[in-house]
């Protein structure tokens, strides 16, 4: 009986561990420095420092002609997919708006399916897409957001649901579509819905029963420090935006997580002069507890809605000759910034697309420098604006790759007709922007946007490939030699990442905006990205490419051809 | 139904006109475009048949392809100021 017992017992450990995913584990995702697991893809951005590196290199130069697609799954999905899988011992997770999927890696036959029932108006409070990013996994367990403001768990097994929790109203204006971080134990989300005036908020959860331990608003309330920078002859802090609608990066030898937050609302800035702390700012923040250790603010008193929720990609860089642990960003305003991660002193922030709004940032203050540009803006007047309110880059994420030293991405090269509008007051679950935004004509020829390799130093090119299409709202994957990323008009392609010379391309079956990865199973290297058009293209390109790109989800796998 | 046909009939005032343009540069041009202009990847308003009246509160208010429902939001006389809106002269050339 006692052996028996003893049996049980080793066989319930072994079947634990299989399905289980340590902090050690998650911690080691994506480290070069440690024993690479490259079956595993863990976390959203291959790794903490969301790098969105792998130095896997079967896939190679010279290899790369014989990659092929392996399997194919639909995701029965309609909406768009954004989402960056992740894999575990040979299973797959996939999430979009709608659904939960675990896919078996080998095969690429379904395991199980989660399906979420949202109230249909829900993306009326959605400015920018129904879309998901992704999920994290944790203990045997899926963590996911929900368009209508919840979090919840699954059994990574089975995908049944063992706790949900609601985050806010989603009528108020407040929904969540980015993958959860998992650091230090701790479950943590931020919230979409700055375009409705809600107020900012990163929250941190109990895995295990999905109780909130923390919620740091990214506005500091009345007599908490910060405020200070917002009027205190009218309540513009709590109406005031600041959402946090992109996972951040963690440090766990620092035990840092740092987030970039939002742009503050309205859009048009009369009602809240200050600098509105701590909307479009990067928070070093400690995960047990929500505790800003650490801020830098990007853009105050952001007229231009100039998020600072894009990646924040942590390296390890030589800065006049000595090794800095620093965080990275392009952000949304044009400025490339390198920041020293242990205390937030600013190294470096250059332009890295065309600039009208500021001169510089100034290196002793931090502080952009404005020009008559935004002189003009606030004053009102519909004005050319570069970079646009998209941004030098949207959320597409730029990898990294340490080897090289730089960052590859996908930019945008657009100005606009921008004009504040008189402001109204706000209204709950309504939009809260206030502004004119046209485009301006174009010159035959001149670029969208670029792919290209950015030294993050300088912001100096290494080189630059135009686009003259369409701009490409597909994250960055290095591996190895390669850089993989997809085109909405539903091309996945590879390039040579030392010069930009594109040597592969498949055509998925509808248009891509989500992020690729690559793994190994069996020995075998693998790549993997979802297609699907959807997201900030319905506001976009929809009506351009309805008769040429058609929806619907799926999941393409590739690997090589055998010789 | 007698003063609802009444009420049809009767040309809007330049009240409902402000209303329904209220609602629209709130809620409806950061995807239909500021006036109408630009209206990007959604339907693009000024091509709507003014004779479609009918068509175009039920789009607002149940949803229709990407456009979410409105009618938990706004009421029936606030679809009908943005229709009102929308088949003027102030909708494209501003106010």
């Amino acid at each position: 009986m006692d052996r028996c017992k003893t049996t049980l017992a080793v066989l319930l450990l072994a079947a634990g561990t299989a399905n289980a995913q340590t902090l050690d584990e998650l911690k080691a995702d994506g480290q070069l420095t440690d024993a690479l697991k490259t079956d595993n893809v863990l976390t959203y951005g291959m790794g903490y420092h969301l790098q969105r590196y792998s130095p896997l290199n079967q896939i190679n130069r010279n290899t790369i002609k014989r990659l092929v697609p392996v399997w194919n799954l639909s995701l029965d999905n309609n909406w768009g997919e954004q989402a960056q899988p992740l894999v575990y011992n040979g299973v797959m997770y996939v999430t979009n708006a709608r659904h939960t999927v675990a896919i078996d890696v080998g095969t690429g036959k379904q395991i199980w399916k989660h399906t979420l029932d949202w109230p249909a108006d829900t993306p009326r409070v959605v400015c920018c897409g129904v879309s998901n990013k992704g999920a994290a996994l944790y203990n045997g367990r899926v963590y996911r957001t929900t368009l209508d403001a919840h979090v919840l768990a699954l059994d990574a097994q089975t995908g049944k649901e063992l706790w949900k929790t609601k985050v806010a109203e989603w009528t108020e204006g407040v929904s969540l579509t980015l993958a959860p971080l998992i650091a230090n134990g701790v479950l943590i989300i931020g919230n979409s819905g700055a375009e409705y005036g809600v107020r900012g908020f990163i929250d941190g959860y109990d895995p295990e029963t999905g109780k909130q331990l923390w919620r740091r608003y990214t506005i500091p309330a009345r007599g908490e420090k910060g405020n200070e920078t917002w009027p205190q002859n009218n309540n513009a802090w709590e109406t005031g935006g600041g959402s946090a609608w992109i996972t951040g990066s963690y440090d766990a030898a620092l035990d840092l997580i740092y987030w970039g937050t939002g742009n503050p609302a309205p859009w048009a800035s009369q009602s809240r002069a200050g600098d509105n702390l701590y909307t479009s700012s990067l928070l070093a923040m400690r995960p047990k507890t929500g505790e800003i250790v650490w801020h830098y603010q990007f853009t105050p008193n952001d007229a231009y809605d100039y998020d600072a929720c894009w990646e924040l990609i942590l390296a390890e860089l030589k800065v006049a000759g000595k090794p800095r642990k620093v965080v990275m960003q392009l952000n949304r305003n044009g400025f490339l910034y390198v920041l020293d991660r242990t205390n937030g002193q600013l190294i470096s922030a250059k332009p890295y697309e065309k600039v009208n709004w500021a001169t510089h940032i100034d290196m002793k203050t931090g502080r952009p420098v404005e020009t008559d540009i935004a002189k003009s803006i606030r004053e009102m007047k519909a004005t050319e604006h570069w970079p646009s309110t998209r941004g030098g880059k949207n959320w597409q994420h730029a990898a990294f790759n340490p080897n090289t030293g730089l960052l590859y991405a996908n930019t945008l090269h657009e100005g606009r007709m921008y004009k504040h509008l008189e402001t109204k007051p706000f209204e709950k679950g309504q939009r809260y922007m206030f502004i004119e935004n046209l485009p301006l004509p174009r010159a035959a020829g001149e670029p969208i946007g670029h792919i290209e390799a950015i030294d993050p130093l300088t912001a100096e090119k290494k080189w630059r490939v135009p686009l003259t299409d369409f701009q490409i709202w597909s994250a960055m994957l290095a591996s190895g030699e390669l850089l993989f990323t997809g085109k909405e008009t539903g091309e996945f392609i590879a390039l040579d990442a030392a010069t930009g010379k594109q040597l592969w391309q498949f055509q998925t079956g509808s248009g891509i905006n989500a992020m690729p990865i690559t793994y190994t199973y069996k020995g075998r290297q693998y790549v993997t990205v979802l297609s699907g058009i959807g997201g900030l293209y319905w506001n976009i390109n929809r009506e351009a490419l309805k008769d040429r790109v058609p929806v619907g989800g799926s999941v393409w796998t590739f690997a090589l051809l055998p010789e | 139904m007698l003063a609802w046909s009444s009420a049809l009939a009767q040309a809007p005032t330049p009240q409902q006109i402000q209303r329904g343009a209220d609602i629209y540069e709130r809620n409806c041009s950061p995807c239909h475009g500021a006036r109408m202009q630009d209206p990007q990847g959604a339907f693009d308003l000024r091509k709507f048949p003014h004779g479609e009246r009918e068509r175009f509160i039920t789009s607002v208010a149940r949803g229709k392809n990407q456009m979410p429902a409105w009618g938990g939001m706004l009421k029936r006389e606030d679809i009908e100021a943005l229709w009102a809106y929308v088949v003027s002269d102030e909708s494209v050339h501003g106010h």
